[in-house]
């Protein structure tokens, strides 16, 4: 990503940031019963000392072990996934004195996972335990728990940017996890492959990993785990393309059936790989779809501001080589606009059919095309941009010489331009002839569109769509089983329970757009 | 076989080959030596990691005389194999002294798949070169300038691209070329002149001899007036357009049943 856009993206998250604690506040007034909860913090940093701090991140973190035991027990992901969600608040809120506290208050004096973490966390750390922590110690016997505390402590590293302290623990995390073969690790393992590969990336060693990757893909796909194994395919696709070798990741996507019951997020990512793909191979009509998708399902915040932008990059030329003009409103987004300049003018230039003005712009943006990695794209347009120029000179003129065609296009030679104008005609571009003896292109009476078999092709495709939309709502509805005599407490404990749920998505959704702002 | 006995063999061969006149068929010999050879070793397979620079610069060396000895052969296939091979040594062995023979190998490449229209595996192959090289190597600006005058139409820049080829082996895949561009530009005429006169076909054609316009005309089944000494094409003018009823009543069963799922 460039240097604008990612700037912009951290100014648009400090507003983000400013507002989530404006409306915090307000929600403080209401919900003084539940101090526990996450969205209270916010404003708690003001007013609470920085002990108390670390108490709630402590408490936070003990909650979340209760989760994953709960879900290890009864076999139920939602517990675990309701934990993962809440460790993007938790994630800001991180101290290495509070991780101590909680590594210490879980393991057994001579544990070695409590040595090992501990020696991550550095010395600062280690001075920050007191007699009275290590006094009470309440042992989870899950492995959950373990994984976890190893989980948040590489996020603490990845943090604090002690990235080869990083790519060891992860190593030793990504041993345990396999060596583990339990359902209710899933989810967890999940994160643990992201945030290995995050610290490759980072340290650009990320050829390094990819047996490491295909093997674990190759089990979560016999383990039917969905999580993982949609993440690991995001993780895979992503280290291909770091290297452009698209050829293999081709290769890899023909191989692979891609989980249907992934995540959005994740869905989003796998979209937007494949749109890629497809558009490098010419597939504009596909690469278009799947880029759509990729747009539609990413959350339409301005934390995912990075992703939007790129998938709209990408989805701006697509729509080009096929001939259409993206919408004059995709540029004016407040999110967008300042990033899709380059593209608002190479759009422009195509609209018009302006093969100077093409070029020009394609000479002052090259730096920025190439850091997008679109400049081979683009430089497919410059045939759109004559085929657009032939389409305005044909439906302006009747007849004409194919000298002034030559210059109205800038071309190099008259022989060229009837060459061009030639193949345009085959190609359907436009419907006319040649007059090779005198020199001009005649352009023939436009045909009545609705005496062809056009419009029923095209009211054919409108009404598959909307029956299909119909289909598919009928199969995603949900009937609740219990919908009887529930009485008024149960009634609003479900509520409650239901508004957490809510909050908690939502800052899900942030914590995805963070990890999508940092790719 | 040891790898000295290799090396003796490599140099042996690039001796022969960097001859003003190498003779094809000895070159032949010595590869195919030296590619069991290398396979013994695994440098082929890649099954064990080999991590010694010179033995790896030595192996590639081979391979990349090899692609040249193909296309000079005009073997096509044979330098389609020695490419991927050479994939990996380009690709995942960025600790190896870069050869100076690699763009050069890679545009040969670019435009081999351009000649049999693979369009999609070029843009492919595009992607994996270094932006840098991309826009400033005279070897890989060659097929991109190429692809692109073929994507626009201006066949006369395909066809005056022969006179600055970046080294004599280009020649052999811009011949394939212009075969496939003839047949274009015969494709687009029948579409674009409802007649032409045949001299100015034959520029068009880049023919000089009348004998080959002729014969060439009788090849797409042109008709070919001697008199008027004119070509006429085909129009589709006078092609009946039908009604597709099977397909209407596909459509229509169709609406029929999900109508009905609905009310």
């Amino acid at each position: 990503m460039s240097d604008a856009p990612r700037r912009s993206t951290r100014l648009n998250k400090n507003q983000e940031e400013e507002k989530a604690k404006a409306k915090a506040v307000d929600q403080d007034v209401e919900m003084e019963e539940s101090p526990a909860g996450s969205s209270t913090d916010a404003p708690k940093e003001k007013v609470l000392g920085a002990k108390e701090l670390e108490a709630l991140v402590i408490a936070d973190i003990k909650q979340h072990f209760v989760l994953f035991t709960k879900s290890a027990k009864t076999h139920e992901a939602r517990f675990a996934i309701r934990a993962l969600r809440s460790v993007s608040s938790l994630r800001k809120r991180l101290t290495a004195q509070a991780l101590a506290k909680s590594i210490v208050g879980s393991y057994g004096k001579d544990d070695e996972a409590r040595k090992r973490l501990l020696v991550y966390l550095g010395s600062e750390a280690l001075t920050s335990i007191t007699p009275e922590d290590e006094a009470v110690v309440s042992k989870y016997d899950t492995p959950e728990v373990d994984v976890y505390l190893h989980l948040l402590v590489m996020i603490y590293l990845l943090d604090k940017g002690q990235l080869e302290k990083g790519i060891e623990l992860s190593n030793i995390t990504i041993k345990v996890v396999q060596e583990l073969n339990r359902r209710s690790l899933d989810q967890l393992a999940a994160k643990v492959y992201f945030y290995y590969a995050r610290f490759y990336e980072l340290t650009g060693r990320l050829a390094e990993i990819r047996p490491t990757l295909l093997n674990a893909q190759r089990t979560a796909t016999l383990r039917r785990d969905d999580d993982t194994q949609s993440t690991l395919i995001n993780l895979l696709l992503r280290n291909y393309f770091h290297y452009n070798l698209y050829d293999q990741a081709d290769k890899l996507v023909s191989k692979i059936t891609f989980p249907e019951n992934a995540t959005n997020n994740q869905l989003a990512r796998y979209m937007y790989y494949l749109g890629r793909i497809k558009a490098i191979q010419l597939e504009y009509t596909e690469s278009h779809q799947c880029l759509l998708q990729a747009v539609r399902k990413a959350p339409q915040n301005n934390v995912t501001a990075g992703f939007q932008q790129e998938a709209n990059k990408l989805l701006i030329i697509v729509q080009l080589l096929m001939g259409e003009i993206p919408e004059r409103s995709l540029f004016r987004q407040p999110v967008l606009r300042k990033a899709l300049i380059p593209y608002f003018q190479i759009t422009q230039a195509v609209r018009v059919g302006d093969l100077n003005k093409f070029q020009e712009t394609l000479a002052t943006h090259a730096a920025t095309f190439n850091a997008d990695k679109n400049y081979t794209l683009i430089l497919r347009l410059r045939h759109n941009v004559i085929k657009t120029g032939i389409r305005m000179i044909s439906l302006s003129y009747s007849r004409i010489s194919l000298r002034d065609v030559c210059l109205k296009l800038h071309l190099d030679s008259e022989e060229d331009a009837e060459y061009i104008v030639a193949k345009s005609i085959r190609d359907g571009v436009i419907d006319a002839t040649i007059d090779h003896e005198k020199g001009f292109m005649r352009s023939k009476e436009n045909v009545d569109i609705y005496s062809t078999n056009e419009p029923q092709h095209a009211f054919h495709q409108r009404i598959g769509f909307c029956l299909k939309l119909h289909n598919d709502s009928v199969k995603a509805m949900r009937f609740p089983l219990k919908t009887v005599n529930q009485d008024a407490a149960e009634v609003e404990a479900a509520r409650d329970q239901e508004r957490t749920l809510v909050q908690e998505i939502a800052e899900a959704d942030e914590d995805m757009d963070e990890d999508h702002d940092e790719l | 076989m040891a790898v000295v006995e290799i090396k003796r063999l490599a140099q042996a061969l690039s001796k022969e080959y960097n001859t003003p006149n190498p003779d094809l068929a000895k070159c032949g010999q010595y590869l195919s030596q030296l590619k069991i050879a290398l396979i013994e070793l695994q440098y082929l397979t890649h099954e064990d990691k080999h991590n010694n620079i010179e033995e790896l610069t030595l192996a590639r060396d081979v391979l990349e005389i090899g692609a040249q000895w193909s296309v000079r052969s005009k073997d096509i296939p044979s330098f389609e194999r020695y490419m991927a091979q050479l994939q990996t040594y380009y690709n995942d062995h960025s600790e190896l002294p870069a050869s100076p023979l690699k763009y050069n190998l890679i545009g040969l490449n670019l435009l081999c798949l351009l000649s049999q229209n693979r369009i999609s595996d070029f843009h492919t192959a595009l992607e994996t070169i270094d932006p840098e090289q991309l826009h400033n190597n005279p070897s890989i600006q060659h097929p991109i300038k190429l692809e692109q005058s073929l994507m626009e139409g201006s066949y006369n820049r395909v066809w005056s691209s022969r006179s600055d080829v970046p080294s004599q082996e280009y020649l052999f895949f811009i011949d394939i070329l212009m075969d496939t561009i003839r047949n274009e530009i015969a494709s687009c005429s029948e579409k674009a002149y409802t007649s032409l006169p045949l001299k100015d076909a034959g520029t068009l054609l880049f023919f000089t001899n009348m004998e080959d316009i002729l014969n060439f005309a009788k090849e797409r089944d042109w008709k070919v007036n001697p008199v008027e000494q004119k070509a006429y094409f085909h129009s589709d003018a006078d092609e009946k357009i039908s009604i597709p009823a099977d397909q209407i009543i596909k459509q229509t069963m169709f609406y029929a049943r999900d109508m009905d799922r609905i009310v």
